[in-house]
C-alpha cells in the first residue's frame, strides 16, 4: 500500500468516527423549576448579586444550563457534561437550602476564596464567555454578600 | 558473558520467590484479621457500650492523628505533607465505623464527616497550594474541633487563636501541645496566637 493510500484511509477513519460521536448526545442540564432549595429561597441575596451569580457561575453551578452551539458538536458537549458534572457536585445553587448549614457556610466561604484567588470562574471558561469575568466593583459586591451571609450563618 | 546473564536470572528468580512468600505473609495476615473482624461483626448484638466507645475512640483517634499530622505539616510550611496527611484524612474519616453510634451520635458525624471530608480531599489534592490549602484548613479545623467536643479526644487538647489569619478575621486550630506553633502562619510567624480552651 502507498503511503498516499494509507493517509486517505486514516482520514476517512477519523472523519467516520467524528460523524458517529455526533449521535452520542450528553444529557442536557436544563430545568425551568425553580426548587425550594434554590440559593435565593434560602438566604438573603439581591438582584444584583443574583445577575452576577447567574451571569457567571450558573452554567455549571445549577440545574439550569446555557448551552452555547458548540456544545451541540462532539467531543464539545461531553467536556461541558463533565464540567458541568464536577461543577454541580462541588456546589449547585438549585440545592443550596438542601446542605447542613455547617456546610453552606463552607460553600460561601469557598465562593469567596475561589473568586479573591481567582480559580473561578475556571480560565477557560471566561475565554469562551467574555462577560463572565468580575468587573471590580462586582467583586466587592459579591464578595460583601458572601461575607454578610457568612455572618447571619453563623449568629443562627 | 552468558553466565553473567544466568547469574542475574538467577538473581532476579530469587528476588521474586522472597517477595512472593512475603506477599503470601501478608496474605495470610489479612485473612487472619478478616476473620477477626467477621467475628467482632458477629457479635454486635452483644456488644456493650462500652465496646461501642472503645470502637469510637480509635477511629476518633486515627482521624484525630491524620488532622495533627496535617497542622505540623502546615506548622512547618509542607504543602505536600498536608496533601499527604489530607489524604490520610480523608480515608480516616471514611473508614470510621458507624454501626457503634447511636442515632443521635451518627447524625452529629455524619454532618462533620459530610464537611470535613470536602475540605481533606481539597487540601490532599492542592498540594504546592499552601494558601488554598490553608483556608481549607480553617474551616476543617472548626469541624475537628465539633467533633472532639462531641466524641472527645481521647487526650488532652488545646484549641488555639490566630488573629490574624483571615483578613483579621482570626482563626482556630487544634493543637497536641501546649506550646504554641501556628499552622496558618507557619515559619514566619510561628509561635504568634494563643491558648483558648483547654479540651481534657
Amino acid at each position: 500500500m502507498s503511503l498516499r493510500k494509507k493517509i486517505l484511509i486514516a482520514i476517512g477513519i477519523v472523519f467516520i468516527v467524528f460523524i458517529v460521536i455526533q449521535f452520542i448526545q450528553p444529557v442536557r442540564n436544563k430545568s425551568d423549576l425553580l426548587l425550594a432549595s434554590d440559593i435565593s429561597n434560602t438566604i438573603t441575596i439581591s438582584d444584583n448579586v443574583q445577575a452576577i451569580i447567574i451571569n457567571a457561575c450558573y452554567d455549571c453551578h445549577s440545574n439550569n444550563t446555557i448551552y452555547p452551539w458548540y456544545s451541540n458538536i462532539q467531543p464539545m458537549g461531553w467536556l461541558m457534561a463533565k464540567h458541568i458534572k464536577n461543577g454541580k457536585e462541588a456546589l449547585n445553587f438549585s440545592e443550596f437550602g438542601s446542605y447542613s448549614s455547617r456546610r453552606q457556610l463552607s460553600k460561601l466561604n469557598g465562593i469567596a476564596n475561589s473568586i479573591r484567588d481567582d480559580i473561578m470562574p475556571l480560565r477557560s471558561y471566561k475565554l469562551m464567555h467574555k462577560n463572565s469575568q468580575f468587573s471590580a466593583s462586582q467583586m466587592e459586591l459579591l464578595i460583601n454578600w458572601d461575607q454578610q451571609s457568612k455572618d447571619s450563618l453563623s449568629a443562627k | 558473558m552468558m553466565k553473567n546473564i544466568i547469574l542475574g536470572l538467577a538473581m532476579a528468580a530469587t528476588s521474586l520467590a522472597v517477595c512472593n512468600s512475603n506477599n503470601r505473609s501478608i496474605e495470610y495476615l489479612k485473612m487472619n484479621k478478616d476473620l477477626q473482624l467477621k467475628s467482632t461483626v458477629n457479635n454486635t448484638s452483644l456488644m456493650t457500650s462500652s465496646v461501642a466507645d472503645a470502637k469510637i475512640a480509635v477511629s476518633i483517634k486515627e482521624i484525630l492523628n491524620a488532622y495533627l499530622q496535617m497542622k505540623n505539616a502546615f506548622t512547618e510550611d509542607n504543602s505536600t505533607g498536608a496533601a499527604t496527611a489530607g489524604k490520610k484524612l480523608e480515608a480516616a474519616f471514611k473508614k470510621f465505623d458507624k454501626s457503634a453510634l447511636t442515632a443521635a451520635q451518627k447524625k452529629t458525624y455524619e454532618d462533620v464527616e459530610a464537611d470535613a471530608v470536602e475540605h481533606a480531599e481539597h487540601i490532599g489534592a492542592n498540594g504546592g497550594k499552601i494558601e488554598h490549602q490553608r483556608e481549607h484548613f480553617e474551616l476543617l479545623s472548626k469541624d475537628m474541633y465539633d467533633l472532639v467536643k462531641a466524641f472527645g479526644g481521647g487526650q488532652v487538647l488545646y484549641k488555639d487563636f490566630d488573629p490574624m489569619f483571615n483578613n483579621g478575621k482570626g482563626a482556630f486550630w487544634l493543637s497536641e501541645t501546649k506550646e504554641i506553633k501556628n499552622p496558618y502562619m507557619g515559619k514566619a510567624m510561628l509561635t504568634s496566637g494563643s491558648i483558648k480552651e483547654e479540651i481534657k
